[in-house]
């Protein structure tokens, strides 16, 4: 009877878990018609917003991928200090983007630390969206790296191949599925990066307003609008996610987490 | 009459003063577009005291609020850093090539009053310039006070709320806009008696002093 009772409230639990994640999502679309939701998609300021995005995005994965890749292999290694540097790399991931915001105005503001003319440009919210995305990727690339097996390693290097060609040809392919794992995840994150954005590159068409920002003053303007670039947002995260998780060449080696240890 | 279980949704530029004026409802400072929206998708406002008198108006023909009335006035100036880095002496410096200006989004009231001085200007060509469209005119007077700005439109009255770390420049009585303020009861409020108290208390000498005090002008 109490068993029973309990695996009745376990079933309600998670109907009620399931449905509170799931609602929003789905009055994105149930709200307005799909051909609505379509036609909203040809104003001017979505396609700008999405020019914005894709240009970004593209810069700032490119930095995250050439710089972080580096890191996590450096990070991947055993040495004294490494657990303090790998949280380090991780605060990022749970700052609030507001503060994000204001420490990259007070480090790179024309009044901060490195006094440069970042905010207001584009490469202001490169640097936002790299500052909070690229650190899920660095975390992501150090496990992948670390999952490569030592011996086959140091097969590679007893049997003549160089550091640089033994990073290239076995260890890069082994962690490719962790890898990519990590960077689609920087991707979703990072075209979903609002608050840093508005307060280290402010909002402007064509320029800084990318779409989530677009959402964002889109929100008064015209609700109609606003509920389109979130669906488009919506459908590409879930896209992400998708690929992330079926995705059969990903399977080479599972994405995990780092361990901290 | 108790108004500690107001909501009063109020354009951002009212940050400052209407928690002198009355300081026990529960506040929601934002731009009066922003303010508006929320009330449209069912928002529990009790009061909207909009930067404008369209935005108000709008939702009394749409029968969400009761008759606004107009309690304050404002005018806008322009606002530049400390140490002036752009050196901007007069608002014609605007259209120099270069200069960093931040105005508030259109729809935001105060993103209109500033396209307004800059047509009766003439300086439209100042809004090449603009590097940013902020949510409302705190938004506006922030970047401009931290410096990342060279320039930005504010109300006089904001101005005052940072001062030293802006310097002012004036903006011709004739180049200015309108700058009205209307206040309207929410219709769908559960508390009407209290909400409708709050707006009459606006217009009362006492807080019509209080406003001005903060550089508010008198309503006519």
């Amino acid at each position: 009877m109490r068993r029973a009772a309990l695996a009745v409230a376990a079933f309600g639990a998670s109907f009620v878990v399931l449905a509170f994640l799931l609602l929003p999502v789905v009055a994105v679309f149930v709200r307005v018609s799909p051909g609505t939701l379509v036609a909203q998609l040809g104003d001017g300021a979505v396609k700008d917003a999405l020019v914005v995005s894709l240009e970004t995005t593209a810069a700032a994965q490119a930095l995250v991928l050439l710089l972080g890749t580096p890191t996590a292999y450096v990070l991947a290694r055993r040495f004294r200090g490494r657990k303090a540097l790998v949280t380090l790399v991780e605060l990022p991931l749970v700052l609030p983007p507001a503060v994000a915001g204001l420490g990259l105005l007070a480090a790179f503001g024309r009044t901060g630390l490195l006094h440069t003319s970042f905010p207001f440009t584009k490469t202001a919210v490169v640097l936002a969206v790299a500052f909070v995305s690229g650190p899920l990727y660095v975390r992501a690339a150090i496990a992948a790296f670390e999952a490569v097996d030592a011996n086959v390693v140091a097969a590679s290097r007893t049997l003549g191949a160089g550091a640089g060609k033994t990073f290239f040809r076995v260890v890069l392919p082994l962690a490719r599925g962790g890898l990519t794992a990590g960077a689609a995840l920087a991707v979703a994150r990072g075209l979903g990066e609002f608050g840093a954005t508005i307060m280290f590159a402010g909002s402007l068409r064509g320029v800084t307003q990318t779409l989530s920002l677009a959402v964002y003053s889109q929100f008064d303007v015209n609700f109609d609008v606003a509920l389109a670039v979130s669906a488009l947002l919506v459908l590409t995260s879930a896209a992400l996610l998708v690929t992330l998780k079926w995705l059969p060449s990903l399977s080479t080696s599972r994405f995990r987490f780092a361990t901290s240890s | 009459m108790i108004t500690g279980a107001l909501t009063i949704f109020a354009a951002a530029s009212l940050t400052t003063v209407f928690p002198q004026i009355d300081a026990h409802p529960k506040y929601s400072f934002a731009g009066s577009n922003a303010l508006a929206a929320q009330i449209r998708q069912g928002a529990p406002a009790d009061v909207l005291a909009s930067a404008n008198t369209s935005i108000p108006q709008k939702l009394y023909d749409d029968g969400l609020v009761e008759k606004p009335v107009v309690f304050t006035r404002n005018a806008l100036i322009l606002v530049v850093p400390k140490g002036n880095p752009a050196h901007i002496r007069t608002v014609f410096d605007l259209d120099r090539p270069g200069v960093k200006l931040v105005v508030a989004a259109p729809g935001v009231p105060v993103g209109d009053y500033t396209r307004i001085v800059l047509h009766n200007l003439k300086l439209d060509d100042a809004l090449q310039n603009v590097v940013s469209n902020e949510s409302d005119v705190r938004e506006v007077l922030a970047k401009v006070a931290l410096g990342e700005a060279d320039a930005g439109f504010v109300y006089t009255t904001d101005a005052r709320t940072v001062r030293g770390k802006v310097a002012t420049i004036g903006i011709r009585w004739s180049a200015q806009p309108i700058v009205e303020y209307a206040v309207a009861v929410v219709r769908s409020s559960t508390h009407l008696k209290a909400a409708r108290y709050y707006v009459q208390k606006l217009l009362r000498p006492w807080a019509q002093g209080k406003l001005r005090a903060a550089g508010f002008l008198a309503r006519r």
